[in-house]
């Protein structure tokens, strides 16, 4: 791992082409900079070793050089498109022409694609100036970025086979905006990688809580990784167990018998065609076998920044560092074959993240790949202290709704916790979804035709992940009184920031007006809730959402749902009374 | 409105003592046919031609189709026009919209990420302009249209406004 690189070179102060931003600077200068009291640290002069000069660095010691990526960079780019090549060229191809002229055509082009990352690589550049990282990059087309750290919500450090064989890890940061992630710096040596990682966090950091004061990122960074204690850790006989009770592992001996029946009755068994079909099989039936490559030795761990850190990975291994107040939303899944070993998985949702796709687990959401109930709540009390999953009620919709849902009605529900939106739904695959009402985003209520009939509507908890929580076909009175309480919850959630509030002093949120219809047709919420239509909302306020006094709901005697269901507890459990 | 009996219960005026929703424009009738005529003329001429160039029955049945959710959406369009409405409360603004799927969203000033104020050619020569409040949340729908330049104006300085005084944003 060591490498003789681990500092990539600073340029020779003789490109000044390298930033056509000219002596001038970055454009929007100095006074632009919207942030805190440091705000701009003051160097006029522009990039560094451009026109401002040493000088402009001894005014501005957070300036540091404008920094290259690891120069063997543009090989593993390189070798990391062999695969493309291939895959494009494809299985006929390599019939056509035989095996030794597709091997020169595939170094053709891997010649070519190396020899254009160099070209990329010699253009590429980051620099850390105040509490921005600025990245440029692209020959013909420059593109200059700035990224504001106080906005940055996770980092990862991501480590491909290659990149582990030469001791580099790519750096990944994610902001909002955008469907991708922006901005991944490939490659670091690791090093120097988890060293950037400690200082942008650091500054991420200071920007929230400014009380941190000016200890410097770089003591955070010889501070930041020895005081991290391991959550959990899963265990990797779970992983595989669990992996080999999904559909698509039942699948595989069925996918191979047919191949071997289509060949036996062809009578082909040429390499090509047996070759073209294994490929185009091993894309769906492969999946668990790409999972547990993923997820082995699953790692959750905290800093004493209150940062969760996320390890896992075989062939590529990946470190995710998440500040706990950037987690949007979680998702907490029972799948259906997994309900003989009581075993669940979870997802979080941080903005930034790629809305999630169908099918397409390629993303860095996993709070926890496989594990049992007590595990997931014990996590959840981290990621979002003050809420419990073992006490988390919902309740379900009006019985009329089930002409709607025959068979699903039961397995949806809604509850309004202490901190958090609950939903749950799905008959099979079992869906709970937590988001935090200090993250709402937007609510939304929607009454499509047929649920106009029954006087349904569906109320939607909007975070910035791609995910919503949504209470379906609720009682459209009660609908009201949810989105209602929802917008006052998320007011008081975001005017009390932080996990334990302290009682408002300030003026009240004044709620009253927006009250709504709540209340008596439909049994709701944990009945101890604080804001319980006859207690009024304006009086209890989030004074009494504390973990320390979410007793009334914590002690509340939560019922369990129908009997012979108790390997998903958590999923079935109603408030009390109902 | 404290008894809450569901039949009174309103599935576009929720809250209707303590919310004053305000219309937007009645000229957006006259933009929305207008809009909904040029499709239709680019359609049936599309499918015309499709008749006289090939002559099977399928054209005549498609451009009846397409007549009549033509009429019908014009039917429609007064009462879907007068479903818009927006409504400034102290910390949130709510927008609801639609007949057929009808969708109310509360959307805290302190979430904004940006004001959008957009203005087609139709909407412009009706001297007509439309808002639209972004989160960082994708799935929120908080678009205003149909409002008079001047009343778009001071809706975007306001939002803008409170979204500054009380920025959240993530």
């Amino acid at each position: 791992m060591t490498d003789p690189g681990a500092v990539p070179p600073t340029p020779p102060p003789g490109v000044p082409q390298a930033y056509p931003g000219g002596p001038q600077g970055w454009p929007g200068g100095p006074q632009a900079y919207p942030g805190g009291p440091q705000g701009w640290p003051g160097a006029p002069g522009g990039w560094p070793g451009m026109g401002g000069g040493p000088g402009g660095v001894q005014e501005a010691p957070e300036v540091r050089e404008r920094q290259r990526l690891h120069p063997l960079s543009p090989l593993l780019h390189g070798a990391k498109s062999l695969a493309v090549i291939v895959a494009a060229l494809s299985w006929q191809t390599l019939g056509r022409l035989g095996l030794e002229h597709f091997a020169i055509v595939v170094l053709v082009f891997a010649v070519g694609a190396v020899i254009f990352s160099a070209i990329g690589w010699w253009n590429t550049g980051y620099q850390v100036v105040g509490r921005e990282l600025r990245i440029s990059d692209g020959l013909l087309w420059r593109r200059n970025r700035a990224i504001p750290l106080d906005r940055l919500q996770a980092v990862e450090l991501r480590r491909p086979l290659l990149a582990q064989l030469t001791g580099l890890a790519e750096l990944r940061l994610e902001v909002v905006g955008g469907g991708k992630t922006e901005a991944p710096l490939a490659y670091l040596s690791v090093q120097h990688a988890s060293e950037l990682r400690e200082r942008l966090l650091a500054l991420s950091a200071r920007t929230r809580n400014e009380s941190g004061g000016d200890a410097g990122p770089a003591a955070a960074a010889a501070t930041g990784t020895a005081h991290e204690h391991p959550l959990f850790r899963v265990r990797n006989q779970n992983l595989l167990i669990s992996q080999l009770l999904t559909p698509q592992a039942f699948l595989l001996p069925v996918g191979v018998a047919w191949v071997v029946v289509q060949f036996v009755l062809e009578g082909s068994w040429t390499f090509i065609g047996i070759a073209s079909t294994v490929t185009a099989m091993a894309g769906v039936l492969l999946q668990p076998i790409r999972r547990v490559l993923r997820d082995w030795s699953f790692r959750l761990a905290r800093d004493t920044d209150g940062r969760l850190l996320v390890r896992y990975g075989l062939l590529e291994t990946r470190s995710q560092a998440v500040p706990l107040h950037r987690v949007q939303s979680i998702r907490i899944t029972w799948p259906l074959l997994w309900r003989g070993t009581h075993w669940l998985y979870m997802r979080l949702d941080v903005a930034g993240y790629a809305a999630p796709q169908q099918g397409n687990d390629a993303g860095s959401d996993r709070l926890l790949p496989v594990g049992d109930e007590a595990t997931a709540r014990a996590l959840i009390g981290t990621v979002l202290p003050g809420t419990d999953l073992a006490v988390l009620a919902t309740s379900p919709p009006p019985r009329r709704a089930r002409w709607l849902h025959p068979v699903g009605l039961r397995f949806m529900g809604v509850g309004l916790a202490p901190q958090v939106l609950v939903t749950r739904h799905g008959w099979l695959t079992r869906e709970m979804t937590l988001v935090p009402y200090a993250r709402l985003q937007s609510v939304r209520v929607v009454q499509g035709p047929l649920q106009r009939l029954f006087r349904l509507a569906t109320v939607y908890a909007d975070a910035a992940g791609g995910r919503s929580g949504a209470a379906r076909d609720r009682d459209l009175a009660e609908a009201w009184a949810i989105a209602d309480q929802l917008a006052v919850r998320s007011r008081q959630a975001r005017q009390a920031p932080s996990p334990a509030p302290a009682p408002q002093a300030g003026p009240p949120v004044t709620p009253a007006p927006f009250a709504g219809p709540y209340g008596t047709p439909v049994p709701l919420a944990p009945p101890p809730g604080p804001l319980h239509p006859t207690a009024g909302p304006a009086t209890t306020g989030p004074a009494t959402t504390g973990p320390a006094t979410a007793g009334p709901a914590a002690t509340g005697p939560a019922t369990t749902g129908p009997a012979g269901e108790a390997d998903d507890d958590a999923f079935w459990r109603r408030p009390a009374g109902s | 409105m404290s008894e809450p009996s569901a039949s009174a219960v309103d599935p576009l005026r929720p809250w209707p003592d303590t919310v004053q929703w305000r219309p937007v424009s009645p000229r957006l009738v006259t933009v929305e046919l207008l809009g909904l005529a040029v499709w239709q003329v680019i359609l049936l001429t599309g499918l015309g031609a499709g008749w006289w160039l090939g002559g099977q029955r399928v054209w005549p049945v498609l451009m009846g189709a397409v007549l009549f959710l033509g009429v019908w959406r014009a039917t429609v369009a007064v009462r879907a026009v007068r479903a818009w409405g927006y409504a400034e409360r102290d910390n949130d603004l709510m927008v609801r919209h639609g007949l057929v799927i009808r969708r109310l969203s509360i959307v805290p000033y302190a979430r904004m990420q940006y004001v959008d104020v957009t203005a087609g050619p139709l909407e412009r020569a009706f001297k007509l302009a439309t808002v639209q409040l972004h989160t960082a949340a994708a799935a929120s729908d908080a678009r205003v249209p149909g409002l008079p330049p001047e009343e778009a104006a001071r809706l975007r300085d306001r939002l803008t406004a409170l979204g500054e005084d009380r920025a959240e944003g993530l």
